[in-house]
């Protein structure tokens, strides 16, 4: 089991080091006992960090936000940033490095391994509580257990009960690249891989059930992006389903201004949306590690994960491709096999 | 700029388009297009007074931009662009709208292909709009060539091309050239000796001033394009220096190791250190290094202790070249269908049953028997000998489906030639069909049946048996409509060619395709029989599909023309229609590098560049793209758009 403390202490030595010029991590947030994302550039200020079970955010794309700040000045990366990373922000950070998006040397991690557990989701545990996360006041890891601090007292709460459906359905709970690593690498007997779009599956049965199924979800769609900026693949400058990030430089000509592409209307209605979220899925194709911030930031509840495993578990099957496992080797769309299956091309 | 002034000119061609199309409707429909100046229809666009209206168009109208609504842009793209470019604008302003292919040669209902027409000629209308003027991309030419295969049909492309004033580096993967033709007898129709006129050209090939010749070698990695390739070759050492080796055959004498010679298709056996056959080039003994005891004097150094000339070094390593050339010629050549799959015919079960191949050894002098046709077995003459058309052939259930070409003209050449040998032997042929379409070759099977007095049975062998020193033939006489059986002395049987072993490395080498059978693919069937389909490589000979020897000189010799004709010009022109990186939005994640078929792409500065002359222009790292950071010219995300939106009716 991890003990908080010596996170603190790493960061705090890294930083006294002067090895990394700051640390990536998880702090007490102000809403009850929530963790939120936090950069700490002094070792004074490694005290405040935290390891609990509410440190659910995908912290490799404050790495992203931090490339992009430094493009934009013009900056070139000095020392190493520090991040606290779990398997799946690991993995993340292997498809960011397969990608270039920067070199392994740039990045310090402090790996955290999820051992036996995961996350927590916040409204599962909600439900289980029957309270709000206003009146949670403390919460840790405790073997297979969660322990909760509510105004009752402490509770112990099996792991599983409340874990978000992507902490169940993790492979690779470890962070198998790391520069030091917090915890050990447990064995894992929880749900099977794709449980979730298994369920989904069966239960919608044929296709054009599945597709009603999906024309209601975007149907639902307010395009607020909240699923794209969560997420640390989602880095491009200028995204092609909508014209608002289309970015100009100073040799950017009237024409080029004038002939953008507009592949999707900005309006938030179904045809649209379908088009925003089919592309963004199959641009995330053999990219996506599942780390769930997409489906966790929906304000409509659209169960974005369904559509990222579902491309997941093909590029499995068909070319046993599993995203996040090295940096050497190609990624998924950009390799070609010999023997890669073609009987689906008629 | 968007194009304001464009042309569209709809072809009938004769009736191909305009039975299914209404032509007049499509040229009207354009007419109204917001960018169309002029739109008309005419019979044949292609023909002269076609073109020349087409050039008139351009200058009355002052046209910025053409569209053509014909055929494939495969056929007559050039044509229009060089009609554009005479007019005086950019050859890259002309789009071809391919209505007859994707149109009405697929569509019967008149109404619904006059309304795709419409669509196909529209996109292209908006594609052309936004076409920029492009120049093509001069690249320079290296006046050398590569020729794999060292069979008639690579000794024949090499000596042309050498002969033409061109370096040719000739690759062959076995010890010595000469391929198969050099192990057959006798050829049909003439029946000359062909040892005797392949080992002329084998020796010219030698003594070449233009030609390197690299036997027991083989390519094991070509880059680059059209007039500029990189081929790398690696050489397994033959651990005998041929121009020590003075062919004395004190070493072969010597050597304990005993194996089957596959020149004579395992009828006779040889030494581990042989040479292959007297007149082998380069004129040398060989060490097979698979079936020597171990290159190591310890062991054994028999060899190397007799040969006098000091020509044996044990310690030889592989070597690996790299030649720069302008051109390949793939003459990769045949194998026959072999004994694994037609056990059936008793094939490498009985020793009396052989193919065809073995039968030539058997009849040529230079052969195991020295020219006496004597069974395997027990070394007898053979009385009765059954020969077999289409073993494996013409089958496609079970074995190929296509037909080997040269059976019926080899199977009525061995008959004629055992009957030589044996004038008082009976020679049954079983076949399906005679197909002796060739100069002189009808003649030569008359000549088989009258003269030789050969059986010529219609139909097939149902079961082959050894039974007490005879082999029992069973077949039906479809002709006569009765069964029969012969006691044969022996069996002859007609094996199908298929590619040789190591034809799909090498197409996948060189990036050049197969068809169905796994011969290497022609450009076009009838248009571009010598060209394969990647650029700058061509092909000849059994490599690209059954044939006989006057064939595959032809080819070969055809190939080499392509060659001369290829490296002759100044310098060479790219399509500069490649790939372009929008750099802005390049993140440098090297998706496009990875999946570049043509290596066209690296990374600089973290960002993507392409290589105009390596670039094909595919569009497989646009595809790649998630950020949309590189694209085509002239076929970019915002044609494509408008291209679809055009289609669509939007």
């Amino acid at each position: 089991m991890i003990n908080p403390q010596d996170l603190c202490t790493r960061a705090r030595d890294l930083l006294a080091s002067g090895e990394v010029r700051a640390v990536v991590g998880y702090r007490r947030g102000s809403r009850g006992m929530a963790a939120e994302p936090v950069v700490i550039t002094k070792p004074e200020e490694a005290a405040s960090l935290v390891w609990d079970p509410s440190c659910v955010h995908n912290l490799a794309l404050y790495l992203v936000a931090d490339r992009k700040r430094l493009a934009h000045l013009h900056q070139t990366p000095g020392k190493p940033i520090a991040i606290v990373a779990k398997g799946c922000d690991a993995r993340a950070l292997v498809v960011l490095m397969q990608e270039n998006y920067f070199k392994r040397e740039e990045v310090y991690i402090l790996g955290v391994s999820c051992e036996s557990t995961g996350v927590w989701d916040d409204q599962k545990l909600m439900q289980r509580l029957g309270c709000d996360s206003q009146s949670l006041t403390g919460g840790r890891f405790d073997g297979d257990d969660f322990v909760v601090t509510t105004a009752t007292g402490e509770q112990r709460i099996s792991a599983p009960e409340c874990m978000a459906d992507r902490c169940l359905e993790c492979r690779h709970p470890f962070p198998t690249m790391n520069n030091v690593v917090l915890g050990e690498e447990k064995a894992r007997t929880l749900a099977a891989p794709f449980a979730a779009l298994s369920r989904f599956e069966e239960a919608t049965g044929t296709q054009p059930a599945r597709w009603a199924f999906w024309q209601r979800q975007f149907e639902r769609c307010i395009r607020c992006f909240a699923c794209r900026s969560v997420c640390p693949m989602c880095y491009c400058e200028e995204c092609i389903v909508d014209s608002i990030t289309f970015t100009v430089a100073l040799d950017t000509t009237a024409a080029e201004k004038a002939n953008r592409v507009r592949w999707i209307q900005r309006s938030a209605t179904r045809s649209e949306n379908i088009g925003y979220h089919m592309t963004r899925a199959l641009h995330l194709a053999g990219r996506c590690i599942d780390c769930g911030e997409c489906e966790r930031v929906c304000p409509v509840h659209i169960p974005l994960r369904l559509l990222n495993n579902k491309l997941e578990k093909e590029s499995r099957e068909k070319f046993g491709y599993e995203p996040g496992v090295s940096i050497e080797i190609a990624s998924l769309v950009s390799s070609f096999r010999d023997d890669d299956p073609n009987d689906f091309i008629r | 700029m968007t194009k304001k002034r464009t042309g569209v000119f709809v072809c009938h061609c004769g009736s191909n388009i305009a039975a299914t199309v209404d032509v007049a409707a499509v040229a009207k429909a354009m007419a109204s297009e917001e960018s169309v100046v002029c739109a008309r229809d005419y019979v044949y666009m292609c023909s002269d007074p076609g073109q020349n209206a087409v050039i008139q168009a351009i200058k009355d109208n002052q046209l910025d931009s053409v569209v053509v609504s014909c055929c494939s842009p495969n056929l007559h793209e050039k044509t229009f662009r060089d009609n554009a470019k005479s007019a005086g604008l950019n050859s890259f302003t002309c789009e071809i709208a391919n209505i007859r292919e994707q149109c009405s040669w697929v569509h019967k209902d008149r109404g619904q292909a006059t309304e795709k027409a419409i669509r196909i000629s529209r996109s292209a209308v908006r594609r052309a709009g936004r076409n920029l003027a492009l120049e093509p991309i001069a690249v320079g030419v290296t006046r050398r060539v590569l020729v794999v295969g060292g069979g008639i049909a690579g000794i024949q492309a090499s000596l042309d091309l050498a002969n033409a004033g061109f370096e040719v580096v000739l690759v062959e993967k076995n010890a010595t050239i000469g391929g198969h033709m050099i192990q057959l007898s006798e050829t049909f129709p003439t029946l000359d000796c062909s040892q005797c006129i392949l080992s002329p050209k084998m020796v010219e090939v030698s003594r070449h001033p233009k030609i390197t010749l690299m036997t027991s070698s083989e390519v094991e990695e070509v880059s680059g394009y059209i007039g500029n390739f990189k081929a790398k070759i690696r050489s397994k050492p033959m651990y005998v220096d041929p121009d020590k080796c003075k062919i004395c055959d004190d070493c072969s004498q010597v050597c304990p190791v005993v194996v089957p010679n596959q020149y004579d298709l395992g009828v006779s056996a040889r030494r581990a250190i042989y040479i292959p056959y007297a007149q082998a080039i380069p004129a040398s003994y060989t060490l097979d290094e698979a079936s020597c005891l171990g290159l190591n004097p310890v062991v054994c150094g028999k060899c190397k202790d007799v040969c006098e000339a000091g020509a044996i070094d044990y310690d030889v390593q592989p070597r690996t070249v790299i030649e720069d050339v302008g051109a390949v010629v793939l003459a990769t050549g045949f194998d026959l269908y072999g004994q694994d799959h037609l056990g059936s015919y008793g094939l490498g079960q009985y020793e009396d049953v052989l193919d065809g191949l073995q039968f030539e050894r058997l009849c040529s002098a230079s052969g195991p028997t020295k020219g006496h046709v004597l069974r395997p077995s027990d070394h007898k003459e053979p009385k009765d000998v059954v020969f077999i058309q289409c073993v494996g052939s013409r089958d496609p259930a079970r074995h190929c489906s296509y037909c080997s070409k040269i059976c019926c003209m080899y199977t009525a050449k061995h008959a004629r030639l055992y009957k030589h040998h044996v004038p008082d032997g009976r020679a049954y042929v079983f076949y399906i069909d005679i197909r002796s379409g060739g100069k002189g070759y009808e003649e030569f099977v008359q000549r088989t049946m009258e003269d030789d007095g050969t059986l010529y049975l219609r139909g097939r062998v149902s079961s082959i048996y050894e039974d007490n020193g005879k082999i029992r033939v069973f077949g039906n006489d479809t002709l006569s409509g009765q069964n029969v059986e012969i006691e044969a002395d022996m069996v002859v049987l007609a094996l199908a060619m298929q590619p040789s072993t190591g034809t799909a490395e090498i197409a996948k080498i060189l990036k050049v395709g197969r068809d169905k059978d796994g011969f290497l693919a022609e450009a076009h069937p009838k248009l571009r029989p010598v060209e394969s389909v990647t650029a700058g490589i061509f092909l000849a000979g059994a490599a690209q599909g059954p044939k006989d020897i006057p064939e595959t000189v032809s080819q070969a010799s055809a190939a080499a023309a392509k060659v001369i004709m290829l490296l002759s010009q100044p310098q060479l022109t790219h399509s500069p229609m490649v790939a372009r990186v929008r750099s802005r939005l390049c993140t440098g994640c090297e998706m496009c590098v990875d999946a570049c078929p043509y290596d066209a792409i690296r990374l600089e500065n973290g960002k993507a560049v392409v290589n105009d002359v390596l670039c094909e222009g595919c569009g497989t790292c646009s595809a790649t793209c998630v950020r949309a950071a590189i694209e085509v010219k002239n076929a970019t995300p915002l044609q494509m758009q408008e291209m679809i939106g055009a289609v669509l009716n939007f």
